[in-house]
């Protein structure tokens, strides 16, 4: 056996992985530092999933097929910053308990999702999806070259989104904005900072990348749509922002981790290693928790007001 | 003319599934964790009761299903049935096991069903459980003849129920006609993650293997994975015909499918004749259980001599000359 090359196959199949997780963290990160934590972030990738996937499946064949990827993953941003707007307008304006109202959208995105698939498309039907654009020359480097340059577009830009959030959310006045108002909103108010206006914005940026999230699992991993495409990833996506300690760069190490942890799993199995696959299946999961059990103070790094609906109304 | 008389009879017993039309009308209720149209589980299980009340019409046969229904859910689904009169309730999955115990002991009348199970139930509980080695074996035997590197994978759901058996045949299958071939089986550890499916099948493939398959919903994530490799000799063998009408049959080489017909008739048959329950109905070759059909499509691949060999498995199995051991293999 060639561990060099099992280790480059376990690499080259997790990190693409990654990408769906990372968008959805990312996203959900301006979310929770703008104060407000958003458990719909599952259902958003439903609808991204299902609005990335149907103009390729609409479009297969015609004229505009080459086009309808593209299209694809604007009507899923787009999806997600309306959801991300109704989001705000329950959580912010009405200030609803933001877990339940969460757990409502996950749910709303989730149904819709599977009710729109099975009126438009009927069943579960592929689509040619996005193909792999190996980056010319660094594709061939040894080892790194098809693990960091033979991936998707959507994928390269998944791993660009990092730098841009993290010059984004600390270099920017807007940055600085969404840090305030998750951190101390009433402070924000005081120096002339719309603490709604500004989670708003955040919360429709984390809906657009949710909902891109979701595209790309559609549209670039499974190329296909299902009412449980994302499975679950949406809520492992709020663990890993907690896990990235609302941090982009960390983030991009928990999802790497993660999926990577995944890719492993699903090595151990295929390579026959005498390991109940019942284990194997609960690793990343397992390690994701380790992490978060070990990784001491990591709440007091987070946005103090996270969860909090603010009311300049109201004394304190 | 007794001889023949005997003879008949004979027959009957041996077929154990020769039905007749129904007497009187019989309402059937189907509950299901999925959809009907899902391509998979849940539409075989409708097909084959519309196909029952298409054979007897719907004079006969009144039928009425429920879609999306989590185990917590499907407890007032099914109360309405039993309240509207409906003979026969199918929780179709394992896991509305508790839901339908719980039902038969408060509606003793009600004929319950669920499945994949082979446990007997109360007397008014059928189960019942495809013999899927069997479609695992001939597939099996296929990839053992197609294989060009010997390396073979399966991707599971869970190691459990019919996708056991289906593996186990599998293995069986492929051993018979390659023993050198090695057959590498894994799980995703769900029935409906075609991410993890499609991730897993990639693994496979840059692990070495050639041919692939794979059962449960999640299968067609695989299948869409294996399809990406278009120019590649990489095959799959399917355990639903469905996959055989999609645009990524051109990778399919046959495949089986579950025929649920034949248990539906049964439970009709056996309440009318006074037996509501305490069995479990079997799915196989010999009592019409399943389908198994070739994909000419895919050319040069399905071979002559692989076709014979898979419709002698076929032969041998329908008429009970090949046993398979499915309990005897680990992996």
């Amino acid at each position: 056996m060639n561990l060099l090359l099992v280790l480059q196959n376990i690499l080259a199949i997790g990190v693409p992985f990654s990408v769906a997780l990372l968008l959805a963290a990312l996203g959900e990160m301006f979310n929770q530092r703008a104060g407000v934590f958003n458990l719909g972030c599952e259902g958003i990738m439903a609808m991204g999933a299902f609005l990335g996937f149907l103009p390729s499946f609409l479009l297969k064949g015609g004229a505009l097929a080459p086009w309808a990827p593209a299209i694809g993953i604007a009507c899923a941003a787009l999806a997600g910053v309306l959801l991300g707007l109704l989001f705000g307008l329950v959580t912010v304006s009405f200030r609803a308990p933001q877990g339940i109202a969460g757990i409502g959208l996950q749910m709303l995105g989730w149904g819709t999702a599977g009710t729109l698939s099975r009126h438009f498309v009927g069943g579960v039907t592929g689509i040619p999806g996005i193909d792999a654009w190996p980056i010319p020359g660094l594709s061939k480097i040894p080892f790194l070259g098809p693990i960091l340059f033979s991936m998707t577009p959507f994928g390269y830009f998944g791993f660009l989104m990092v730098p841009i959030s993290w010059y984004v959310l600390f270099k920017t006045p807007w940055g600085l904005k969404v840090r305030a108002v998750g951190t101390h909103p009433r402070a924000a108010d005081t120096m002339g900072t719309n603490v709604a206006r500004t989670r708003y914005q955040a919360l429709m940026l984390g809906g657009a990348m949710a909902g891109l999230a979701g595209a790309y699992l559609s549209l670039a991993q499974a190329k296909m749509f299902a009412d449980d495409i994302v499975a679950g990833r949406g809520f492992i996506a709020v663990a890993l922002v907690y896990f990235g300690r609302w941090h982009p760069l960390y983030i991009l190490g928990g999802s790497l981790l993660f999926s990577i942890a995944q890719s492993f799993q699903l090595a151990i199995q295929v390579l026959g290693i005498d390991f109940p696959y019942e284990f194997a299946v609960m690793l990343p999961y397992v390690l994701v928790i380790l992490v978060l059990a070990f990784a001491k103070n990591s709440r007091l790094r987070g946005p103090a007001e996270l969860g909090k609906p603010y009311n300049r109304e109201k004394r304190v | 003319m007794k001889k023949y008389v005997f003879a008949l009879i004979a027959a009957c017993l041996v077929l154990g599934t020769a039905v007749a039309a129904p007497k009187a009308k019989v309402k059937i209720a189907l509950i299901i964790e999925s959809t009907v149209d899902d391509k998979g589980w849940g539409q075989a299980m409708h097909d084959a009761i519309v196909a029952v009340q298409k054979k007897y019409g719907a004079s006969l046969i009144e039928y009425g299903y429920s879609e999306k229904m989590k185990p917590v859910d499907a407890g007032s689904a099914a109360r309405q049935y039993v309240a509207k009169g409906y003979d026969i309730v199918i929780g179709h999955g394992a896991q509305f096991k508790n839901l339908i115990l719980e039902m038969a002991d408060e509606f003793p009348k009600t004929t319950f069903a669920f499945g994949t199970s082979g446990e007997i139930g109360p007397k008014n509980v059928f189960t019942y459980m495809p013999e899927s080695e069997e479609t695992g074996y001939i597939n099996g035997v296929i990839a053992g003849l197609v294989t060009k590197t010997n390396i073979i994978g399966v991707v599971g759901p869970v190691d459990g129920g019919d996708a056991a058996r289906y593996n186990r045949g599998f293995v069986l299958g492929a051993k018979a006609s390659n023993p050198k071939a090695e057959v590498k089986v894994a799980h995703t550890g769900s029935f409906g993650d075609f991410v993890k499916a499609a991730e897993l099948a990639h693994t496979f493939v840059k692990g070495g293997a050639d041919v692939l398959t794979g059962s449960a919903q999640q299968a067609l994530g695989a299948l869409r994975a294996v399809a990406e490799y278009k120019d590649k000799p990489i095959w799959w063998l399917g355990q639903d015909t469905a996959q055989l009408a999609i645009p990524e049959s051109y990778k399919v080489i046959a495949a089986a499918s579950y025929d649920y017909a034949a248990v539906i008739e049964q439970l009709i048959d056996k309440r009318q004749a006074g037996t509501l329950g305490g069995q479990s109905l079997p799915l196989t070759f010999k009592n019409g259980g399943f389908v198994y059909e070739f994909n000419d499509k895919v050319g040069p691949v399905l071979s002559a001599a692989v076709r014979k060999a898979a419709e002698k498995a076929k032969a041998d199995i329908t008429a009970g000359a090949l046993a398979i051991n499915w309990k005897d293999v680990k992996y």
